[in-house]
């Protein structure tokens, strides 16, 4: 049993030390007044003005700039895997593209269920669609390190489904992010670390400036370049005589170019013109397997010793918004258009395709993969005093293109470590939607606040869908909220899911993946993909006793029904005769698609407590736990092939691949010139499905440590690591095969939530003016 | 377990915090103490009046200033939807208006020994005396030095260094 007292004893010793409770009052001076910080406020889960976060309708968090640069954190995935309990996002490698643009999920639900917004607007996903056996399979996500951190103000969380206010894939949440608008200072910052295995190198450097501009105008402009090395923490390869480290299994190599502009005019007829402009370019490799000198199809000419395929993404993404708002009599207006691009181009060097033989080339363009996404409001809003109205609506055009790789890439074989895009896989394919909706907030005394939405959408491929939102908060006493909400959400297939085919032809037979539309996926059963369904119930409040206090406890539950996947692989001694018979009559070896196979329920909990202190020396201690228990279960299968049986490592995935309970335990302290930030996080067991074998792994935890020293109030040095204590998750318990397991190349899981690469430490400087 | 939690939760409810307040409240804070930085042609009268045109801040100054006094004189908060309507005041402050709304409000206060204060983007370019604003959540003052002047305010030095001063 632990023992609490001594725990127990430096509370005491802590709180007793400290003086007593006073709320601002004419009695500080103006000064007092100045420094002091106000209530954070959010936008998103309601068209309502912006309103104190802890009085929302749904569950809702708030990261802000201050708290993002006491991470020392340089990348935005990161950042919320940071702060969010049931945030994940591991981190994984030999996955092809996924090793490049990182999945993350909320509450263990699919990465394309999470919306993220800038200032509001939909922000487009990449164009990658994750196929190999990580986290996320099957999706699409959002690239969050597109965005530079030194642009952000805030970041907004809302765990709730809110499809009925913001349209597809809002089901596990909405993560809207704020960018810095007027008034911030002009900063510039650098860092530098590395892990303590000596790898792992990292330097960014960013800066940003604010311009203003007439009547409180501004252009604030934010750069930030980032280089990371890659870290090396793979088994030897038993392969080999004698056995030797060749694969790389870690963090990626990669350089990151972001740009940010957001600005804001207004004009003397109340019209304000914004825009707000992200761009990002990345350069990142990672490796395939080794192929050993000794392979059956090696060739010793061009590599005597074996080669490493090392795959190149270079990524180049930006979005563009440029929009007006008003006021007409009592209405105020907001038209606005928001332009989003991502591509993906794959190159593969130190590799070769064995059915060149000898002259084979080494290097290969094997593909392109691009993702265009235009959207259009127009938003409208009415304020009466009890009653605010909001309507209005909202066109979008998507466009999605696969462009084949070097004919040497998959002609006579396939280029090694990445099979070059086929001209069968070419695809140019877009669809448009447009919704409208209404929302209504009525509070008809001051304790009550009621919430009534609805959107209609019509997608061009797969049709219309009508979904509602109710929402109640309730004031039962001064420092009491009890909220609640039940709403309808959809996730309309991405254009990836129902176009993406990726096949390579071994022994003059194809496989792959081939899309829901292709023949040969009809006739093994595919039907065209329709949207995944969801109904949402979440059911809390906010216990906040005093303005530096607050507890919140939201329980939620998440039904979607039609979620898509990829289906199993067919073919092989597993298919069926009437399988078998369609597969060779196509001249296909293995084959397999996507499909809406199973019906999901994810339940759980939120509970955060949070407290904020002040010392008798002055001190101050910002003290926030947070536990999230998220729990999935597939409920149910809508494709007849597919079964708990015989589909253990996707359902597993879904149910066990990662962590239940969450907990971060968040601690600031800051006393004169120095702040220290300490972040305990705390991962839940995951399970990890591999050639029908289940493998465990148990629960873990890190700290993160940053220690900030002002020298000035415009200069400040911090040193600090992540995973300070070196923590690694859990080996795989016993040998698999030459890839995967305890003294394989790969010993630990791609699952891990916090990654494999141990601790790394650094050092930041940054000049505020 | 279970002591354990209470003990914390004890020890939560009942030590010191330091807060974060709305940023209503701290707006009404901000009048009364700017007001102990600026002389008014005439103080004799027994109250300080603050008007409030088109109140969006409910019954946030009525509770703050409760009994209160600024510069030794009662506070009286009186709330006006039309600034014909306005009296004499040592204070106006300003909200939901248009900027058309705010040119003709400012020049129709020209010469009238008002501090005139408002959150509204801009307020301190287009000739309000005193903007607050927000920023990093942190409150933050701008002032318009010539419109101070043109109101026969007089303002200390020391409230100008720690606000953002606007001289034309």
């Amino acid at each position: 049993m632990l023992n609490y007292k001594k725990p127990l004893s430096i509370f005491v010793a802590i709180f007793l030390s400290s003086e007593l409770f006073a709320e601002a009052s004419l009695d500080d001076d103006l000064q007092d007044l100045l420094d002091m910080r106000s209530e954070i406020k959010a936008d998103v889960g309601s068209r309502s003005a912006a309103k104190n976060f802890l009085e929302s309708r749904s569950p809702l968090d708030v990261i802000t700039h201050t708290q993002i640069e006491d991470t020392g954190l340089t990348s935005l995935t990161d950042v919320l895997r940071y702060f969010v309990a049931g945030f994940n996002a591991p981190e994984t490698s030999v996955a092809d593209g996924s090793d490049h643009v990182r999945a993350f999920t909320l509450r263990g639900m699919s990465p394309d269920q999470v919306l993220v917004l800038v200032n509001g607007k939909r922000l487009h996903t990449s164009a990658l669609l994750h196929v190999n056996g990580t986290i996320g399979r099957g999706s699409s996500n959002v690239d969050l390190d597109t965005i530079a951190l030194v642009s952000i103000d805030k970041i907004e969380i809302l765990r709730d489904g809110a499809a009925a206010q913001y349209g597809s894939d809002a089901i596990s949440g909405v993560i809207n992010i704020i960018l810095k608008g007027f008034g911030h200072q002009n900063e510039i910052s650098s860092h530098i670390g590395l892990r303590n295995k000596g790898d792992g190198r990292g330097f960014e450097a960013d800066g940003f400036v604010s311009i203003p501009l007439e009547y409180d105008g501004f252009l604030n402009l934010s750069l930030a370049a980032k280089d990371e090395e890659q870290t090396q923490r793979a088994g030897e390869d038993k392969r080999l005589t004698p056995a030797s480290v060749k694969t790389h299994a870690g963090r990626p190599d990669a350089k990151n170019l972001n740009f940010v502009l957001n600005a804001e005019s207004f004009s003397v007829d109340d019209v304000t013109i914004y825009s707000n402009a992200l761009f990002n370019y990345r350069e990142s490799e990672a490796s395939a397997f080794f192929r050993p000198a000794d392979a059956d199809v090696s060739i010793a000419s061009l590599y005597p010793n074996g080669f490493l395929p090392i795959i190149e993404a270079e990524i180049l993404d930006y979005s563009f918004v440029l929009g007006a708002r008003g006021k007409y009599k009592e209405i105020e207006w907001d038209l606005s258009n928001t332009y989003g691009y991502n591509e993906i181009s794959y190159k593969l060097r130190d590799s070769m395709n064995y059915g060149y033989g000898s002259s084979s080339p080494t290097s290969f363009n094997v593909g392109e993969l691009s993702f265009v996404q235009n959207t259009t409001n127009l938003d409208l809003k009415y304020m009466l005093d009890k009653f605010e109205l909001a309507f209005g609506g909202e066109y979008r055009y998507e466009n999605y293109v696969v462009k084949k790789g070097d004919a040497s890439s998959y002609t006579n074989g396939i280029s090694q470590g990445f099979a070059g895009y086929r001209p069968e896989n070419e695809v140019d394919t877009s669809r448009s939607n447009y919704a409208l909706y209404i929302d209504g907030v009525y509070s008809p005394i001051d304790k009550l606040s009621l919430e009534a939405a609805t959107r209609y959408e019509d997608y061009s491929d797969f049709g219309e869908t009508l979904n509602v939102k109710l929402s109640l908060g309730y004031k039962a006493l001064e420092d009491l909220l009890l909220r609640t909400s039940i709403s309808t959400g959809f996730r309309a297939p991405s254009l990836a899911q129902s176009n993406y085919s990726h096949t390579s032809t071994f022994g003059g037979k194809m496989e792959g993946t081939f899309s829901p539309e292709q023949d040969i996926s009809k006739a093994l059963g595919a039907k065209e993909l329709k949207a995944e369904k969801s109904k949402h119930l979440t059911i809390g409040g906010v216990y906040q006793p005093t303005s530096a206090t607050y507890f919140m406890i939201d329980y939620f539950l998440v039904y979607v029904d039609d979620r898509i996947m990829l289906s199993n692989e067919i073919g092989g001694a597993t298919a069926s005769l009437e399988q078998q018979t369609i597969l060779s009559n196509y001249g296909v070896d293995k084959a397999r698609f996507f499909t809406n196979a199973v019906d999901t329920i994810t339940q759980g909990i939120d509970a955060k407590l949070t407290h904020r202190f002040e010392f008798e020396d002055n001190s101050k201690l910002h003290s926030s736990l947070w536990y999230n228990y998220s729990k999935n279960k597939v409920d149910g299968f809508n494709d007849s092939k597919m079964s708990r049986s015989n589909s253990l490592e996707q359902i597993d995935r879904i149910e066990n691949g990662q962590p239940k309970h969450s907990v971060r335990f968040l601690n600031k302290y800051d006393i004169q010139k120095m702040s220290i930030t300490l972040n305990l996080s705390a991962y839940g067991s995951y399970s990890q499905v591999i050639d029908n074998q289940k493998y465990k792994f148990k629960e873990s935890w890190t700290a993160d440590l940053d220690v900030a020293y002002a020298f000035t109030k415009k200069f400040k040095i911090a040193l600090g690591g992540h995973n300070i204590f070196d923590t690694y998750p859990d080996k795989f318990s016993q040998p698999i095969n030459n890839f995967y397991g305890q003294d394989a190349i790969k010993p630990y899981s791609r699952y891990s939530p916090f990654g494999y690469s141990g601790a790394y430490y650094y050092a930041r400087a940054t000049f505020k003016f | 377990m279970s002591k354990f939690m209470f003990y914390l939760f004890f020890l939560l409810m009942t030590t010191s915090l330091f807060s974060y307040e709305s940023e209503n409240k701290i707006q009404a804070l901000i009048v009364g103490k700017i007001a102990k930085f600026i002389t008014w042609e005439d103080e004799s009268s027994d109250t300080f009046v603050i008007t409030m045109l088109h109140n969006s801040f409910g019954d946030t100054f009525d509770k703050v200033y409760k009994d209160k006094q600024i510069k030794g004189r009662n506070v009286e908060i009186r709330y006006i939807t039309d600034i014909k309507d306005i009296k004499k005041t040592d204070v106006l402050y300003i909200s939901n208006v248009t900027s058309t709304e705010l040119d003709e409000i400012l020049l129709k206060l020209k010469n009238t020994n008002i501090l005139t204060i408002s959150d509204l983007r801009g307020f301190a370019q287009k000739r309000g005396v005193v903007q607050v604003y927000f920023a990093s959540q942190k409150p933050k003052l701008k002032i318009n030095l010539i419109s101070a002047k043109e109101q026969n305010l007089q303002i200390k030095s020391s409230l100008l260094q720690i606000a953002d001063v606007i001289k034309g």
